[in-house]
């Protein structure tokens, strides 16, 4: 029954993997690509780790995932062109190369029984989330809080990669050492001696130090 | 008949190879990227079948852990796709062969 299940679920794993390597459309792709998690959730849970599935599906199927489709969606992207001519050889390579290291580890399962069966029968707790979160906090208390410190940088990170940065226009007054400010923030209707409160201090300083001519005439106005 | 340990580490050993086999063939960058999160995976899958083989809960919190590497793995990765995206127009690893943005 068990193995009936394994097969069942390791035939979709196996079968939604090599659809998210041979679809052209990356959406497909990623449709694809939850499958294969939620397999192996269903392994999880044949596993006796039904938090870990959980999980799974959670931050995988549901959230990464969603990411990833949501980017796909902003980008707009079109299938995958058939391939240019170069590096077309590379192909069979790769394929027999992934055969080769298939067969490989095959021949070192099948020839090595390293690790005799030991039934899991006994109820164990290990996979309770009870028992993930003593580990978590008791001995795995470092890698904890560095992880939360990781996923500290990746938001800082994220967001400044993915930052829209201003396109500077005709009108657009570059101060370097500052940020890109438009002309109407450094040129108000304002005569130039009283920009004491109006102005911010970078800016007015950024200015003065560089020698920057503000010719409120050849500005041009919108 | 109940699975053995070695049928998980066959499966993990054939998703891994089939993302290998992905991050070459492919090259769109969002499909290489899932590629990479198939491969995560199935090391996800090597160390639950451990922890459930040899009874230890060490494998279950390692695997906590790659789950928030690859989330944020996620996050920046999508964002350097969209970088890309927006200095290229394109997504093809191959226009995107420079390193100046």
């Amino acid at each position: 029954m068990l193995a009936l299940l394994f097969i069942l679920f390791a035939g979709m794993a196996i079968g939604c993997a090599i659809a998210v390597v041979a679809q052209r459309n990356p959406l497909y792709s990623a449709i694809s690509l939850i499958g294969v998690f939620l397999s192996l959730a269903c392994l999880y849970v044949m596993l006796a780790a039904p938090f870990i599935a959980a999980v799974q599906v959670i931050v995988y199927a549901g959230a990464i995932m969603v990411l990833v489709v949501f980017v796909i969606m902003l980008l707009n992207v079109d299938q995958e062109e058939r391939r240019r001519p170069h590096l077309a050889f590379l192909v069979p390579a790769a394929i027999v190369l992934a055969a080769v290291l298939i067969g490989e580890v095959a021949f070192i399962l099948s020839s090595v029984q390293l690790y005799p069966h030991t039934p899991t029968t006994n109820i164990s707790d290990i996979g309770l989330t009870a028992s993930i979160g003593a580990g978590l906090f008791t001995t795995y208390l470092l890698p904890f809080e560095i992880t939360s410190i990781l996923l500290l940088m990746a938001i800082v990170g994220a967001m400044t990669l993915a930052r829209q940065t201003m396109i500077p226009s005709a009108s657009t007054r570059i101060v370097p050492g500052a940020q890109l400010l438009a002309l109407n923030i450094i040129d108000p209707k304002v005569p130039l001696d009283d920009t004491t409160t109006v102005l911010t201090h970078t800016t007015a300083e950024a200015e003065r130090v560089l020698g920057i001519v503000h010719d409120h005439e050849s500005a041009p106005r919108e | 008949m109940t699975p053995q340990l070695s049928w998980y580490l066959a499966l993990s050993a054939v998703l891994f190879t089939i993302g290998v086999a992905g991050v070459v063939i492919k090259r769109n960058v969002i499909a290489m990227f899932m590629c990479i999160e198939l491969m995560l995976n199935a090391v996800n899958l090597t160390f639950v079948a451990f922890a459930s083989f040899f009874q230890d809960v060490t494998g279950q919190l390692f695997v906590f852990i790659v789950m928030t590497v690859a989330a944020a793995e996620a996050a920046v990765g999508l964002g350097i796709i969209i970088a890309i995206f927006r200095n290229r127009e394109s997504l093809d690893v191959d226009d995107a062969s420079i390193l100046k943005l």
